[in-house]
């Protein structure tokens, strides 16, 4: 940079000699690059456009074996098998119809559809594309001997994801299916490719991250037909890691048995941790067919199926929790210090509030009743008293702090939080004040109340353990987490529990049918409305049509003192609680304690 | 003489017109290479000329000593947008450099780059009657410069925290360093190295490696670099020819309307088109320079060094690691690589350098 004469003089003289040193370092760098291309680009230029032409480099992706799901007892759940699939590389085959007509009678299906496989793949040439998924294994013998007039086709064995016990707890389960264009545009970055199988539901999603593993892949070369002659690298897929549930397949099996064909849900609990024995809603479906070789057939089949499959009972299902509730309101009551337990109240049948009549389920009445009789009885004149004397505002706040009317937070998805109504509630949805007869229907577990299975559970495994309000949870590796301490004084736990207790082991009780003499147990029985005043018109519960019919709940727990276990089980349509729901609870008590293989010699020895 | 023949007589028409064609040559290589998407980004990367254009105007129309008054104010800015990355930002394949507005993103790291190269300028304008820098005076400025290299190392961005150390520390001995003071700053570098490496993240790591053999990993991180110098190499004298390169038409070669924009210039137009390239950037640098020397303030000529050495690393770095002397970090080619944030900050670069030479005679 010679023009130094019309310079600033202002610049100083040893910064202006310093910057020729600043020209010389930008033409060295780019000298460099020229010479680099240079010799690159005309030196080597024939041996890099030879690469280039041949670049017959093929990778083959070789997805990661899914990690197991184990239960409690490491039972496995969900395993993988070998599948053989049919691959095609659209690169490699210069004459589709060709391949095509060929395959077909050795894969046994249309060459058309073939022919459309392959075509989806024109865009991308270079990714392998599966044209039959899990042959069985006399096609894979055929397509074998055929090689050599097939290139570009390869087969490939893929871990298959297999449910070992079908729709048995699929829906905590959950299933894995092809990734859609949102996940993966989630999951930018973490190396998920079009075609991809990811969890869509239950564990297989939840735990995604940990089920996956590392996919590996097969580098090979091809020849200029699109002939493999050689494994250049191959990197082995590190498969996923192991789940282990909180779950406990055999009860699993027992509450699967009790409920039946009936659609319903029975969850199970451990009270002082919040561990999830047994999580399982009827009808179940197959996780199995949803990994990616589901036809459209088979979907719509599943979703337009009227008994809803797909939908877990248990957490997405939300119902008026029935007499169920008039756990919590006794709770509400002790902790507003209205509650005198040994007080009486006479029942005469019914309740009237102004001009309103409110029936209790005994038409003749339970005459005079004290809080163990009431719960015992299921009075609901009691309980009408007792609403009326909270008010909605009350009961809600108890029922709030047992986590009723809001999601549970165990990590599965789609949870419903059904509803904990409030005065302001009503006010903000329907623009109405709270009436009075409310507050009594509200009482007994009917009206606007809303609660799901799993709720139920972990609200009345906070009232027999004391009030610890623990979250529910599938996953065994997680921690017990605490979420609230309601410190119920143990007078008052106790009455609770005995009258609980009387539910079955009373004379009087209203699921004295469910008496055990070898266990020590407690519960409620409820029944949710579904058509008010309908029921009440026809005296013979079978006449009422299936849609009409209460919804059955049951939850019991044992033993009585410090108990282990809490089963809630609901059956849509089931009528009365004790007759259909109780003997679900029981057996999965009753398993319970078979299976600890303590507490019961007689059983033991059968064993 | 009127204003406005004032203005045309005295801009640079030279950077001008080499600017324009080296952002029609990125133009062409972005359509080429995006065809068998669709048009898409070829007409964003058409909109985000225009926007740069705008900011070239008015970065050269504002007096630039301006930009001195604004250096602590505009350090200050760079700095919060930084830390805000860190709480707003959108994560990206595990690093966190991105703040995005709605359809628009911004990576703030680059606009560090410009301001590092603003505060140098002016700290140099400021300390004006000091020529040589010994250890006690350079503590202040290597400060206030490794707050936002530090920020930038975490999020993590070793390629642009790279950059701003290099132009920084370019700047400084330019300025003028004792030499025993040049001999402890580079053996405490050198003895941090160690700890440079333990920290870094583990796929840098393994860029690093796979740089040093690229056999080591074919197919992972080293396939950038073979499909790369494939694409280069096959150019040849001539080249393929426009919208013909196979290793960019048949997507063997990832990120190429990006990052390895310049296999696709020396696939489709061989040695002829990169050394064209090659020659216009040198052409620009060195009218750069030329415009710091003849600047008629410490601060507009340390502006137009800072402004030379900030290309040069990128052009270096860039084509570096599409031809293979170089790990793959992402670092774009100026001008001509597809980027909204980059491209407007590189036309804002040049507005200065135009506001510089223009300002020359005025005093």
């Amino acid at each position: 940079m010679k023009p130094n004469n019309i310079t600033n003089p202002h610049l100083d003289e040893d910064i202006r000699r310093k910057s020729r040193y600043l020209i010389a370092f930008v033409l060295v760098l780019l000298g460099i690059l020229i010479l680099r291309l240079f010799f690159m680009q005309i030196i080597n230029g024939s041996y890099y456009e030879e690469l280039s032409r041949n670049n017959r480099v093929r990778i083959i992706p070789i997805p990661a074996p899914r990690g197991k799901i184990f239960d409690r007892d490491g039972v496995v759940l969900a395993d993988n098998r070998p599948a053989f699939n049919v691959m095609v590389l659209p690169e490699d085959i210069s004459k589709p119809e060709d391949i095509s007509r060929r395959l077909a009678p050795l894969l046994d299906r249309p060459a058309s559809e073939i022919m459309q496989a392959i075509h989806k793949g024109k865009s991308k040439p270079y990714d392998p594309l599966v044209v039959a998924r899990d042959i069985p294994f006399n096609q894979v013998a055929k397509v074998e001997m055929e090689m050599f007039n097939l290139p570009g086709v390869s087969i490939e064995i893929i871990p298959e994801r297999e449910y070992l016990f079908g729709d048995l707890g699929s829906h905590v389960m959950g299933y894995i299916g092809e990734i859609s264009k949102r996940q993966l545009e989630e999951k930018e970055g973490l190396g998920y490719a079009p075609g991809d199988l990811i969890g869509k539901s239950g564990i297989e999603l939840v735990s995604e991250d940990n089920l996956r593993g590392v996919k590996g892949k097969r580098v090979f070369e091809v020849d200029a037909h699109g002939q493999r002659v050689r494994v250049l690298e191959e990197r082995e897929p590190v498969p996923g890691r192991d789940v282990k549930l909180t779950i406990d397949h055999d009860l699993q099996v027992i509450a699967r048995q009790g409920l039946g064909d009936k659609a319903g849900a029975v969850v199970a609990m451990i009270p002082g941790t919040g561990e999830v024995l047994v999580m399982e809603s009827t009808p179940g479906f197959d996780p199995g067919v949803f990994a990616a070789s589901l036809t459209v057939r088979q979907w719509k089949d599943i979703v337009e199926d009227p008994m809803h499959p797909l939908e877990n009972r248990a957490m997405r299902g939300a119902y008026p929790p029935g007499s169920v509730f008039k756990v919590v309101v006794t709770l509400a009551a002790f902790r507003k210090g209205i509650l005198d337990p040994d007080a009486t109240v006479f029942c005469p049948g019914h309740y009237s509030l102004g001009r309103v009549i409110f029936r209790c389920w005994k038409p003749e009445g339970h005459g005079n009743v004290d809080l163990v009789e009431a719960i015992t009885k299921s009075c609901d004149v009691y309980f009408y008293t007792l609403g009326r004397a909270l008010g909605i505002d009350a009961i809600a706040e108890v029922g709030l702090q047992l986590g009723l009317g809001a999601k549970t937070g165990i990590m599965l998805p789609d949870e419903a939080p059904g509803l904990m109504p409030t005065r302001a509630w009503k006010r903000k949805r329907f623009g109405q004040p709270w009436h009075p007869g409310e507050h009594v229907i509200a009482a007994i577990g009917q009206g606007y109340t809303l609660v799901t299975p799993i709720q139920v559970a972990k609200a009345m495994s906070a009232v027999v353990n004391g009030g610890r309000v623990y979250t529910p949870r599938v996953l065994s590796t997680s921690e017990p987490a605490l979420e609230r301490e309601l410190a119920i004084p143990r007078r008052q736990v106790d009455l609770i529990r005995r009258g609980l207790q009387g539910v079955i082991e009373d004379a009087h009780g209203t699921a004295r049918s469910l008496r055990d003499k070898d266990i020590s147990m407690g519960g409620k029985t409820g029944t949710a409305q579904v058509a008010r005043g309908y029921v009440s018109k026809l005296p013979d519960e079978a006449d009422i049509p299936y849609k009409y019919r209460d919804h059955a709940w049951f939850f019991g727990f044992s033993p009585v003192e410090n108990p282990e276990i809490v089963v809630v089980a609901l059956v849509e349509h089931g009528g009365h609680g004790g007759a259909v729901a109780g003997p679900i609870v029981r057996d999965v008590i009753k398993g319970y304690y078979l299976l600890k293989g303590s507490g019961n010699e007689q059983v033991r020895q059968d064993n | 003489m009127s204003r406005y023949a004032r203005i045309t007589e005295n801009l640079d028409w030279g950077i001008l017109a080499t600017t324009a064609v080296l952002m029609v040559i990125g133009l062409l290589c972005i359509y080429s290479s995006t065809s068998v998407v669709g048009s898409g980004i070829f007409f964003r990367q058409l909109l985000w000329i225009c926007i740069g254009t705008f900011f070239l105007v008015v970065a050269f129309a504002v007096d630039y000593r301006n930009l001195m008054y604004s250096a602590w104010p505009l350090y200050g800015a760079v700095l919060l947008a930084l830390v805000l990355v860190f709480i707003i930002g959108k994560e990206i394949s595990g690093a966190r450099r991105w703040i995005v507005f709605g359809p628009f993103r911004m990576q703030p790291s680059e606009l560090a780059k410009v301001f590092v190269i603003i505060w140098m300028a002016y700290w140099a304008e400021k300390k004006k009657h000091i020529l040589i820098h010994g250890m006690r005076e350079l503590v202040f400025p290597a400060v206030v410069i490794l707050v936002p290299v530090s920020l930038i190392l975490l999020q993590p961005d070793l390629g642009t925290a790279g950059i701003v150390s290099f132009i920084a520390a370019g700047m400084f001995l330019l300025l003028g360093i004792r030499r025993s003071t040049l001999l402890t700053v580079g053996g405490l570098f050198l003895a941090g190295l160690p700890f440079l490496w333990f920290s870094l993240k583990g796929y840098q790591r393994l860029r690093i490696l796979t740089f040093l053999d690229p056999s080591r990993d074919p197919l992972g991180s080293g396939y950038h670099a073979i499909q790369s110098k494939i694409a280069v190499g096959s150019g040849g004298l001539i080249g393929k020819g426009f919208l013909h390169g196979t290793q960019t038409q048949l997507r063997f070669l990832p990120e190429h309307h990006t990052d390895f924009i310049f296999s696709v210039v020396a696939e489709e137009w061989g040695f002829l088109g990169s050394g064209l390239l090659l020659f216009l950037y040198m052409t620009l640098i060195t009218k750069i320079i030329t415009v710091g020397l003849k600047a008629k303030d410490r601060f507009g000529a340390l502006l137009c060094f800072g402004i030379a050495a900030y290309f040069t690393l990128h052009v270096f770095i860039n084509i570096s690691m599409a031809v293979g002397i170089f790990p793959v970090v992402g670092v774009p080619l100026p001008f001509v690589s597809y980027g909204g944030s980059f491209m407007v900050i590189n036309l804002i670069c040049i507005g200065i350098v135009l506001n510089v030479a223009w300002r020359r005679f005025i005093f």
